[in-house]
């Protein structure tokens, strides 16, 4: 009996370690302001992978999602630039996104 | 000139140092051979081969740490290889490194190595730890009942180095020694020694090998033993056969096994010896290992230690690893760089076959390289974890359960590196199967990892379930989650029982080492050690394959009606580009001849920027490219200029329609590629399990060109796409129309969850088992496992009108049980094993 509690837990145990997931490549992105009002945001995977698809939020001052989208097949994503401060997130999986100060991105 | 003389003018001696697994065989050889140390394999096999030196005046004493071993028989790879290189390498002296706190257990090796006549040194280790139990060793009496000389050391601590070394000098310039401890075998002495002298008449023998020793091991029955004197001796056969005779005569007459009876004579000497050497202090209490095991392997609480431990290699090793890539990565996209700089230039849409190729291997091998953070801190982990002795233990709780499929307890850690639940990678996980000790368990560990959830299999079942098991989207994952490791267990069991059956194994020794606290450089050397092996590796392996899959990608390629066409395309977006920049102040810099410079500086700055990260990052790429081309920066980057803007908006809109025309370009040659005429070839047969055309080149793609699957999955399904639409939405609709549902998902979702492993999991198999025939087997065995596995279920649901849900749910109930009754067989049958086997008490 004690034995089959013991297995119980290391199951148990496994699911909860599932939870933090890594990535099998390291995630890449990169924006520009391109000086005419919008952004455009390039994604990519270490291992050549096209990050066509991924997620991409964009959030305000506050913190709340102004914006989301995902990667067009050319891996790029592009969008007005907001007004006052915001951020890019580029959600490659979870615990692994990038985030982009948007006073890093200059023209 | 008299012998001593002529040893004298020996300047290369070889050591050999050989023992028990734990016994600090390690630190002892760090100690003696200090940085000078090299690690290779023995060849044809895949055991480590540490060789290291050091030199007194002009004499240099060559060491080679053999791997650990209880004993010199022929069960294991590594006593095997162990027991070869001591009698084909024939060393001048061999070390027997001993640990002091377990003497008894220790002594039985020693005896080996004695009776096969060589000139043994011991080197009685951990003293400290002996002391701190309360142990006083009389290494005088010691070294008279043994024969041979016996220095006390603390190789942690780098204690008794010098009488080591002195002690390894006089044993190789010795000519005769005072004779050494001899095992009186009792009953049996009559029979060795007759075998003795009826293999005394072929004389080259006994110059080969120990007469006395081959004479016990016939008797023993060993096979290795067999082999040499039926082969290598005259009258070979009869004297086996007399052995064998002999052997029945014994045990008919005493009624003991012969093997028994040997172990019990060396086991009752080696019991005089730690009689006569050893004092106990009455009141030490049991050792600290005693101690911390009373708490580790207790029942309850040696699940949460292994979780904890799990769960720290796990965050420290990939979660960790992977932020550190971050840090590592630009240095490898640098590389690729330079090597893209020497090549000749990319074409306007499509390079030549020396660029193309070239970058291809770079970036095969990038990923690859792109796992060294996450190798070195999982290397430490694990060295650390062997060294302490919990490694021993994390086997010993979880063996029973691995056993019965075939697996060992080792194989633990592999199947958790790989992603046992979700999110993994089985580069790491196929890689940290070295520490397996046999070899069928190792195979079979290697070759179900990649079954794993690694974290590149995420994406498409995220993207099939939202889609088609929406209504049951936690139940769905539960059922991904677990039936990949269920599926893994029953192939090991499979592949343990059919292809490897005749693969050596060895018994689990249960055996528990002593703790120890590992020392930082035995730790930090073993990690980069490994990680270089790995890198060394790699950089030959890549070369081979990515050779291949390149070929089967990027040939026969696209006619040349359809380049044309894409040329055209071209065309007329350069003209339209030149049209915009016409009448430019920069037209001179942007047009002609200057056009394809310009664009192609402009996809390089681009990717400087994604490699790199922050404001510094970016403030240095910015530096550096406008250093390198002053004239033409400022059109990569306008800042203000009118006249720029306009040029870079339009050079911007060139390079969109350059991407879209290479992928395009791309994505048709992976199609009509012969990866891509395999996959069309194989749509008859892929029916049965419901795959169309396009999802078997998504399926041999996301193996081949390390495209991620869910983007190879969305390029195939964009055809004809509202740009508003989500990937699930187009799959969604595209479905309607093709007659996908939810049957067809499932079996996808199987054959993924069976799939072969990735190119660079693929090359770690070649590494691991240094063989490109397990290689080819790593691919095309779960390809044939995933397909029969997903045509069979979708099938099944098919003629029953089943959806996709219940089969889901069918399905795992079949599996678990299948899982259960390998368990149940397995252990019926070895409870009849242990109730036939009765244990044969020592007639002292």
């Amino acid at each position: 009996m004690k034995n089959i509690i013991a297995k119980i837990v290391v199951v148990a145990g496994l699911i909860v370690l599932s939870a933090t997931a890594a990535l099998a490549h390291s995630p890449l992105c990169s924006c520009f302001d391109n000086g005419d009002g919008t952004v455009l945001c390039e994604g990519g995977f270490s291992d050549g992978s096209s990050a066509s698809g991924v997620k991409i939020y964009v959030r305000g001052d506050s913190g709340a999602v102004i914006l989301k989208g995902a990667m067009n097949e050319n891996s790029e994503f592009e969008f007005n630039k907001p007004a006052g401060h915001y951020t890019v997130t580029f959600d490659g999986g979870e615990g692994h996104s990038i985030e982009i100060d948007g006073s890093d991105i200059v023209e | 000139m008299n012998d001593e003389g002529k040893k004298a003018m020996k300047d290369n001696f070889l050591v050999a140092l050989a023992g028990q697994q734990n016994a600090g065989k390690s630190t002892t050889y760090n100690m003696v051979t200090g940085a000078n140390q090299h690690v290779a394999n023995y060849p044809g096999v895949t055991v480590d081969k540490k060789v290291g030196s050091y030199h007194e005046g002009k004499t240099r004493y060559e060491v080679v740490d053999l791997p650990g071993t209880y004993s010199l028989t022929s069960f294991s790879l590594e006593e095997r290889v162990s027991r070869e290189f001591l009698l084909e390498e024939k060393p001048d002296v061999v070390v027997n490194v001993m640990d002091a706190t377990c003497l008894r257990r220790s002594l039985y090796f020693t005896f080996q190595v004695l009776e096969m006549n060589f000139p043994v040194t011991v080197a009685l280790n951990m003293m400290d730890v002996a002391e701190s139990q309360g142990l006083s060793i009389d290494l005088k009496e010691l070294t008279s009942r043994l024969g041979v000389d016996v220095v006390a050391t603390v190789g942690r601590k780098g204690k008794g180095k010098q009488a080591l070394k002195a002690a390894i000098r006089k044993a190789v310039n010795q000519e005769s020694y005072t004779r050494p401890v001899v095992i009186d075998y009792g009953d049996l002495e009559v029979h060795v020694k007759a075998l003795e002298e009826e293999l005394a008449s072929d004389a080259s023998l006994g110059v080969l090998y120990p007469l006395r020793w081959l004479a016990i091991k016939l008797l023993e029955n060993d096979s290795e033993a067999r082999n040499i004197v039926g082969t290598k001796h005259a009258s070979g056969k009869s004297i086996v056969e007399d052995a064998l005779s002999r052997r029945m005569e014994f045990e008919d007459e005493t009624g003991v096994n012969t093997s028994d009876y040997i172990v019990a004579c060396r086991d009752r000497v080696a019991g005089e010896i730690v009689d006569a050497c050893v004092t106990k202090e009455a009141d030490s209490g049991p050792p600290i290992s005693e101690r911390i095991d009373h708490w580790v392997l207790n029942r309850a609480l040696a699940p949460f230690f292994l979780l904890a431990t799990v769960y720290l290699i796990y965050e420290l090793s990939i979660v960790q690893g992977y932020e550190l890539t971050k840090y590592t990565w630009p240095f490898l996209a640098k590389f690729r760089d330079i090597v893209a700089g020497i090549l000749p230039p990319a074409g306007l849409i499509e390079d030549s076959l020396l660029r193309s190729m070239a970058l291809w291997m770079v970036d095969s091998a990038n990923t690859l390289l792109n796992y060294v953070p996450i190798f070195l801190i999982l290397f430490a982990l694990i060295a650390i974890l062997e060294d302490s002795g919990y490694m021993a233990r994390i086997a010993f709780i979880l063996d029973r359960v691995f056993h019965s499929f075939g697996l060992h307890g080792q194989s633990t850690l592999p199947f958790i590196l790989g992603g046992v639940f979700a999110g993994g990678c089985a580069v790491p996980g196929i890689m940290s199967t070295k520490g397996i000790p046999d070899e069928r368990s190792r195979l079979a560990t290697i070759l179900t990892v990649p079954f794993m959830n690694c974290l590149a299999k995420i994406p498409l079942y995220t993207l099939l379930v939202n889609i088609y098991f929406a209504d049951h989207k936690s139940w769905a994952m539960f059922f991904i989650s677990t039936i990949t490791i269920i599926m893994a267990l029953i192939i090991a069991k499979i592949l343990t029982t059919t292809v490897l059956k005749g693969r050596e194994t060895a018994p689990f020794i249960m055996e528990m080492p002593n703790y120890h606290a590992p020392t930082v450089f035995g730790v930090v050397q073993r990690a980069l050690e490994r990680t270089w092996e790995y890198i060394k590796k790699v950089g030959s392996i890549v070369v081979a394959v990515s050779l291949c899959v390149f070929s089967l990608l990027q040939f026969p390629g696209l006619t040349d009606e359809r380049m044309d066409y894409y040329e055209t395309e071209m065309s007329k977006a350069v003209a339209t580009y030149d049209s915009k920049v016409a009448g430019n102040g920069y037209v001179n810099l942007a047009t002609g001849e200057k056009m394809l410079p310009l664009l192609n500086l402009y996809d390089d700055y681009k990717r400087a920027r994604m490699n790199t990260s922050g404001k510094e990052g970016a403030a240095r790429v910015d530096r550096s490219f406008k250093n390198a081309n002053p004239d033409t920066f400022v059109l990569i980057k306008p800042r203000g200029d009118k006249s720029a803007k306009v040029v870079n908006r339009a050079l911007r809109k060139l390079s969109s329609e350059r991407k879209t025309l290479r992928r395009k370009i791309k994505e048709e040659k992976i199609k009509t590629s012969f990866f891509g005429m395999i996959g069309r070839s194989l749509e008859p047969v892929t029916k049965y399990a419901g795959f169309d055309w396009k999802v078997n080149i998504a399926l041999i793609s996301s193996f081949a060109a390390r495209e991620s699957s869910v983007a190879t999955m969305g390029v195939l399904y964009q055809q004809g796409a509202d740009d508003n639409q989500t990937l699930e939405q187009r799959m969604g609709n595209e479905s309607e129309s093709s007659g996908m549902n939810s049957l067809h998902a499932l079996a996808v979702l199987l054959f993924f969850a069976l799939y072969p492993p990735c190119l660079a999991a693929t090359i770690m198999v070649k590494v691991q088992t240094g063989s490109y025939k397990w290689m080819a087997f790593a691919i095309f065995f779960p390809t044939a496992v995933g397909f029969g596995v997903a045509s069979s279920v979708f099938m099944l649901g098919t003629a029953l009108g089943a959806s996709g849900i219940a089969m889901m749910k069918g399905f795992y109930g079949v599996a678990l049980a299948v899982a259960l009754l390998i368990a149940l067989v397995h252990k019926i049958s070895s409870d009849k094993v242990a109730a036939s086997y009765e244990y044969q008490p020592s007639n002292q």
